[in-house]
């Protein structure tokens, strides 16, 4: 890690921008003939760039003799490119009108019917988080950007879609995280490993609201969220990014356990390039971790490689690898509220070595404007051990593939379906040797009506099986409308059956860990859902987008862990019903158009086990953010903020049980973050730096028992592209 | 909406989220925060677990504790205030099950110590009496799995038992204590 500083100056040292001879230059207009400041202005196939000033005025010097194209794009305008210019010792004059586009909400292309479908035509809530969403923030894994998403919130490392899901220890997902349309849940506790995913190399975050199995199965009961990642570019480039940040010290001098400011880490270096017919980019990235808590720090390196093969001009094979290696602490529970950055005395030292990586290849074939066959095969690979007095252990492989097709019968009738299977095995000392099986069919259709009314109806059905359990089957159908009232609004509606197949930690995990025995249920059934919405969309001029969801989600047979009151242990259980129901509004305003936007959000939570009528765990009945967002020419500022009402309920049988001291103290929680960042084009230099401050006030909260979230931390981070 | 309005709409936007921060920054603690010095539930004795009812409640039932005694229950009368170590809040009639704490649900709060015999009693009694032939066991804590005899609870200083978990079956009740009707 010493050496980022070094890697970094060298970084600038190869970026040769002297002995050149010509110059471009020129002025950048919108559409009224208005100047713009800020926009970016690269000379395409190069590392040389810059932005223009307040007048919209660029000049780009030092060029060699050549012909060039100009690269021009600012947020809220269509990326252009320019005619070729001829550059000698003359300076050459370009001017350039840039194209504005619409508001977001109607721009963005979303996947959520496996077809790209417009934003503004989904039938559905979803939401979008681009690359700028993630990168501007400094995330190092993607769960950390999910945070800032409207509707969602994290229990610790599990992500729960308007109140979806709780915490168990990673055991099951109720939400299907995909990249590229291949899922991401392990074989054995069926828990999304989210450092799997290469944050730099994120085009967008589609996040689908409400159940979704009638088309991705089981795990997608409520919701979806499905990484894009970006397109090859055509041209050499190298991207690089680091950073260093630190942890402050903590709020209260009894926390401060070790004294010092504690630091994380890392950098990625990113490579593409395009040879004839083949296009590549191999990413790598070591980061590390020191942490905030004791026995919290970690290790790791991830690998990502991505191939495109253009077979002809309406095929290709895609390749994806992913590649994790890790060492970290695990960090349990605190000791007591007086030591709540510090684990209990059973659980010192503990960590857990791992080592996972997922291939896949995807086949596209466009066999006519009105068919298209998408085949998908992936390998996906886990291997932990705890290294701790126990010696947990679990090595598991699962294998996926999926056949789908898109057919447009008629001019505006759609027609998707599919096929996908699955098959896994576990070789663990807590969850056995089982197996796991599953098979799923899909057929959907979506009907354009000659009036702005769009009619979707789907099914699924699906096999699943657990070893020698008794096999499941399911069929989750699904309808939904989408009708366009004014060119401002959009009303929407849907209802759908979804279901979960339990994994097999959740039916068969046996262990003691750090007081807690957990036991099998193999009598555990999956779990099904009636999942209901109404919302509108509704554009106030150009400067306000305003959305409204109502949602109901009907739950029987909701796994949740607890405590079986016959022999004390925690087990996975069928609770007989639970209901979820509330609101979710959005609001984006466009204070001043491309400079200063506002984004709130409010979600409404009523989630209930009604058949004891008690609160389910870790839903905050309150969830509001804001998020402010600045630039100015190269300059960019953001600030969020985030707050939950008190979860009303959490594992208080671990607080009766002893096993979490002082577990039940939770508080509201209020969260700031901080962010700036400077867009060194104008400097000459084709990078971009970053500072950000997280948790600037320093609340401590929790978002899981015994567990305090990261404390106020701050970090720079610098990137390179060229 | 024109250029003044919209001027005008941005400044009332701004004021309100200056506002709104101010009260925000001036408002909110640190949030969560350690407990007294002293007053951790880690340095405070105590256990906690499980009881599960199985089978049709009795009819009549008019309190539920769970109890715990010093010495073992040999005659009529060990069943006494003097050996009574601790009686925790009543459980209320007809549950299927419940998890406690002798530290958030304490009648008479438990210390430190050994204790011989650890039950779920029952009365049909309409006035809380200490007189043995009120009372019924509806179950009782064996440890290790051990139902031959019953288990010992032993609290070391500062230090919460957990796990002590008691299923009190209405169709096999367990062996009582002398002195019963």
């Amino acid at each position: 890690m010493k050496l980022i500083p070094v890697i970094l100056l060298c970084l600038f040292c190869f970026m040769d921008i002297a002995a050149q001879t010509g110059s471009i230059f020129g002025r950048i207009t919108d559409s009224r003939g208005l100047s713009l400041h800020g926009a970016n202005v690269v000379v395409q196939g190069t590392a040389m760039g810059t932005s223009t000033d307040s007048s919209g005025q660029y000049k780009i010097s030092r060029l060699k003799k050549g012909v060039y194209r100009l690269e021009v794009s600012m947020v809220g305008y269509k990326k252009s490119i320019t005619r070729e210019v001829e550059v000698n010792r003359t300076p050459v004059e370009l001017d350039f009108t840039m194209e504005e586009t619409a508001l977001q909400s109607k721009q963005v292309v979303v996947t959520a019917s496996k077809y790209e479908q417009q934003l503004s035509e989904l039938p559905v809530s979803a939401t979008i988080l681009s690359s700028s969403d993630i990168n501007d923030r400094n995330v190092v894994s993607l769960d950390y950007a999910l945070r800032y998403a409207p509707g969602v919130n994290m229990n610790y490392d599990q992500v729960s879609i308007r109140g979806s899901s709780g915490y168990s220890r990673g055991a099951g997902t109720r939400v299907l995280v995909a990249m590229d349309g291949i899922p991401l849940y392990t074989g054995d506790t069926g828990e999304i490993i989210y450092e799997l995913i290469p944050v730099t190399q994120i085009d967008r975050v589609e996040i689908i609201k409400g159940a979704a199995s009638s088309l991705y199965g089981s795990t997608a009961i409520g919701g979806v969220i499905n990484v894009i990642t970006k397109d090859i570019p055509e041209k050499p480039h190298f991207y690089a990014k680091a950073y260093y940040g630190l942890y402050d010290h903590p709020y209260y001098k009894e926390w401060d356990w070790s004294g010092e400011l504690r630091p994380f880490n890392g950098i990625t270096l990113t490579h593409s390039n395009t040879i004839g017919k083949l296009a590549y980019v191999v990413s790598l990235t070591p980061s590390e971790n020191l942490g905030y808590r004791q026995d919290d720090y970690y290790r790791r390196f991830t690998g990502f490689l991505k191939t495109d093969y253009k077979l002809t001009e309406l095929s290709s094979l895609t390749f994806l690898g992913s590649y994790l290696g890790q060492n970290r602490g695990n960090f349990i529970y605190w000791k007591d509220s007086r030591h709540a950055l510090q684990p209990r005395d059973v659980d010192q030292g503990q960590k857990v070595n791992s080592q996972r990586y997922m291939l896949a290849a995807v086949y596209k074939n466009v066999f006519s404007p009105d068919f298209f066959l998408k085949a998908r095969t992936s390998y996906y690979r886990t291997d932990w051990r705890d290294e701790t007095s126990s010696h947990d252990t679990s090595r598991t492989g699962i294998f996926e593939w999926e056949l789908q097709t898109n057919y447009r019968i008629i001019k505006d009738l759609i027609i998707t379906s599919g096929l996908e299977s699955g098959a896994g095995k576990v070789n663990s000392n807590l969850f056995g040797q089982p197996g796991s099986f599953n098979i799923g069919g899909y057929l959907q259709s979506e009907y354009r009506f000659p009036f702005p009314l769009s009619l979707t109806l789907g099914a699924r059905y699906d096999y699943s099986r657990l070893d020698t359990l008794k096999g499941f089957d399911s069929f989750s159908p699904k309808a939904a409308l989408n009708y366009r009232l004014s060119e401002a609004t959009t009303l929407r509606a849907s209802i759908g059956k979804g279901f979960r197949s339990p994994t097999l930690a959740e039916a068969f995990t046996s262990t003691t860990a750090s007081g807690i025995k957990i036991k099998p249920n193999p009598r555990l059934m999956p779990e099904t859902s009636l999942s209901m919405e109404t919302g509108i969309n509704h554009n106030f001029g150009l400067l306000i987008n305003f959305d409204l969801a109502l949602f109901q989600n009907e739950y029987y047979d909701f796994i949740e862990p607890g405590v079986d009151l016959t022999d004390g242990l925690i087990t996975f259980r069928n609770l007989t019903r639970a209901r979820i129901q509330g609101l979710e509004m959005n609001t984006m305003f466009y204070l001043i158009p491309q400079r200063l936007s506002l984004l709130t959000n409010y979600t409404y939570l009523w989630a209930r086990d009604i058949e004891n009528n008690t609160p389910l765990k870790y839903r905050p009945r309150h969830q509001a953010m804001a998020s402010l967002n600045f630039n100015s020419g190269p300059f960019e500022l953001g600030t969020d903020f985030r707050y939950w009402s008190k979860i009303e309920a959490l594992d208080f049988e671990l607080v009766d049980l002893g096993v979490v001291t002082d577990g039940g103290k939770r508080v509201p929680v209020y969260l700031l973050d901080f962010r700036t960042g400077y867009n060194l084009l104008s400097l000459g230099l084709p990078g971009k730096i970053f500072i950000n401050i997280n948790n600037l006030l320093n609340y401590n909260y929790i978002e899981i028992i015994g567990n305090i979230s990261p404390i106020r931390n701050a970090s720079v981070s610098l990137e390179v592209s060229f | 909406m024109s250029g003044t309005e919209r001027k005008y709409t941005v400044k009332k936007l701004l004021y309100f989220v200056f506002i709104f921060s101010t009260l925000f920054l001036f408002g909110c603690n640190g949030g969560l925060s350690p407990e007294p010095e002293g007053q951790s539930q880690q340095q405070e004795a105590g256990f906690g677990g499980s009881v599960a009812f199985l089978g049709k409640w009795p009819t009549g039932v008019t309190r539920t504790h769970i109890v715990a005694f010093r010495s073992p229950l040999l005659t009529a009368g060990d069943f006494n205030a003097l050996n009574l170590a601790f009686v925790s809040d009543s459980i209320p009639y007809g549950v299927s099950g419940i998890v406690f704490s002798s530290l958030i649900n304490p009648g008479l709060p438990i210390k430190a110590g050994q204790y011989a015999y650890v039950a779920v009693a029952m009365s049909k009694s309409p006035t809380l009496s200490l007189v043995r032939k009120d009372w019924f066991v509806a179950g009782v804590y064996y440890a290790n799995g051990d139902t031959t005899k019953p288990g010992k609870l032993t609290i070391p200083e500062n230090t919460f038992v957990g796990n002590i978990n008691i299923t009190c079956d209405f169709n096999h009740p367990p062996l009582q204590p002398p002195g019963g009707e």
